[in-house]
């Protein structure tokens, strides 16, 4: 039926318009925004080779359905490989500044790279005694709202307000 | 509070209630209406990036943060050190950072064989950070040495992620051709002597044994290289196509029935035929989804002009009669 390719056509056209604050979306979980710009593209490639038979009450939750499946595969592979297994390289990538090939940074970046870890470090320092603590527990063990509630024996939304105020003071003082 | 810090402390709301493990589509559409308000993009993608920073350099930043406490001579599983020495300031945080994980299940030992039935796809993790996911019907081995990270391609096809370590050099070795990086995301296919790499970032140094001089490729940019003949062939492609793959989807352009065909029969046992040359050189676009054979070969029919016949053995393809068009 056309109405299925209507339906079609009605699906790309609000990917092509949500686009960006898809990326937006994923970006926070995923704590990558490549990544995120990474599975919008997997997420087009879905729809656009989609067979479409029955027509699409709601493209808006078709959108968000795949989307959010295509994010929980990338946050499972990523569990799989070490959450955070890719600090350390940074490290080495930004002090052993090389020659040989077009995507490393030049002696100046490797000093500011220094520079804003030694902010980054006074800056959570600073944070209120609380508030530094709900960080590091979630941002830097990696627990997530509700471990750090039962850890800090305070309520999930009391958390939240915690590392959000804290990701609002970390990025005044860094941005 | 200004205006500016009012934005920077919504946004931050916003990303925080956006990590929650129950997001969902109601979070979705009340962030897409608040996105709309001025300024709010800008003051999201400011606390997005700082919050990324953090989890990239979340062990580092840990490191810094804890008493400098050297776990040394007590290491929960056994790492090659060496290469690590001679980095100089931050070699410390590095260690810290490297003995607070447990990775040590993930080293591979030497020489590790990885291998892909028909069908199959798996991801491979490597001790180093680099990521590969190899195709269907495929095998390669990696060795991880001190001076470099080494992989053989002997047949199939594999997307590389490769962690940055200026120190070992990532060398991948297909047939007489070496395609030489440093840490960067490409594609690369070994399939009946043909080589093909693709980059999707970074970039890529591909030389042939006996040539002096490598080509250098960028993103967006894909080697061809037929064994024994003269220089490969470097043009621009969607990389979306070449590795959509990855999400069990082969993209064709412009691409001759043979070729889909040997791509076909490397995800199932039962081999497709083709009755001829002028059936080979029948030429297809679009997207086939790779699910069962039958499947696949219904849609193949109903696409193009072609018809198919099972045998004892295979599934022969044929032209149909150009009737009336």
């Amino acid at each position: 039926m056309s109405d299925t390719h209507s339906d079609k056509v009605a699906l790309l056209r609000l990917y092509e318009e949500k686009r960006a604050n898809l990326v937006r979306v994923f970006a926070a979980r995923l704590n990558s925004r490549a990544e995120a710009e990474d599975l919008v593209q997997d997420l087009f490639i879905r729809i656009s080779g989609l067979e479409i038979l029955e027509p699409i009450d709601n493209p808006s939750a078709l959108l968000h359905r795949i989307g959010s499946n295509l994010m929980l595969d990338r946050l499972r592979s990523q569990k799989r490989s070490g959450a955070r297994d890719t600090d350390w390289r940074d490290v080495n990538t930004t002090v052993l500044a090389g020659q040989e090939v077009a995507d490393q940074p030049p002696a100046d970046d490797v000093v500011n790279s220094r520079q804003r870890l030694q902010a980054l470090v006074k800056a959570v320092e600073d944070l209120p005694e609380k508030t530094q603590q709900a960080f590091r527990l979630h941002k830097l063990e990696g627990l997530s709202h509700a471990e750090t509630a039962r850890r800090m024996n305070i309520s999930v939304s009391t958390v939240e307000k915690h590392i959000s105020s804290a990701l609002k003071t970390l990025t005044r003082r860094l941005r | 509070m200004s205006r500016s810090a009012q934005y920077l402390q919504e946004a931050a709301d916003w990303l925080t209630r956006l990590q929650r493990s129950d997001v969902g589509e109601a979070d979705w559409l009340a962030f897409d209406a608040w996105l709309e308000e001025p300024g709010a993009r800008e003051a999201y993608d400011a606390v997005q990036a700082v919050d990324e920073e953090i989890f990239e350099r979340g062990a580092v930043l840990r490191g810094a943060l804890t008493e400098p406490r050297r776990v040394v001579g007590k290491r929960p599983f056994s790492v090659d050190w060496r290469w690590l020495s001679g980095l100089g300031a931050t070699a410390a945080a590095a260690a810290i950072a490297l003995t607070l994980a447990p990775w040590g299940e993930l080293l591979p030992q030497p020489d590790t064989l990885y291998s892909t039935a028909k069908g199959e796809s798996r991801a491979i993790q490597l001790a180093d950070g680099s990521r590969i996911d190899l195709n269907t019907d495929s095998n390669l081995s990696v060795r991880l040495e001190d001076d470099a990270r080494r992989v053989t391609i002997h047949d199939g096809q594999a997307l590389f992620d490769v962690a940055h370590d200026e120190r070992r050099p990532f060398v991948i070795t297909v047939g007489d051709e070496t395609v030489r990086v440093l840490g960067t995301k490409f594609d690369v296919r070994r399939r009946d002597g043909r080589l093909a790499v693709t980059v999707l970032r970074g970039s890529v140094e591909v030389s042939t044994e006996g040539e002096g001089k490598a080509v250098r490729l960028r993103p967006g940019q894909m080697l061809e290289h037929v064994d024994g003949a003269g220089a490969p062939v470097v043009r621009v492609v969607s990389t979306e196509d070449q590795v959509s793959w990855r999400s069990g989807r082969l993209v064709y352009r412009d691409q001759t029935l043979g070729r889909i065909v040997s791509d076909l029969n490397h995800y199932f046992e039962r081999p497709l035929r083709l009755e001829s040359a002028s059936t080979a050189n029948l030429r297809f676009s679009g997207v086939l989804i790779v699910d069962g054979q039958d499947a696949m070969v219904r849609r193949l029919t109903s696409l193009m002009p072609i018809s198919a016949t099972p045998t004892d053995d295979s599934i022969l393809l044929r032209e149909r009669p150009s009737t009336a068009k």
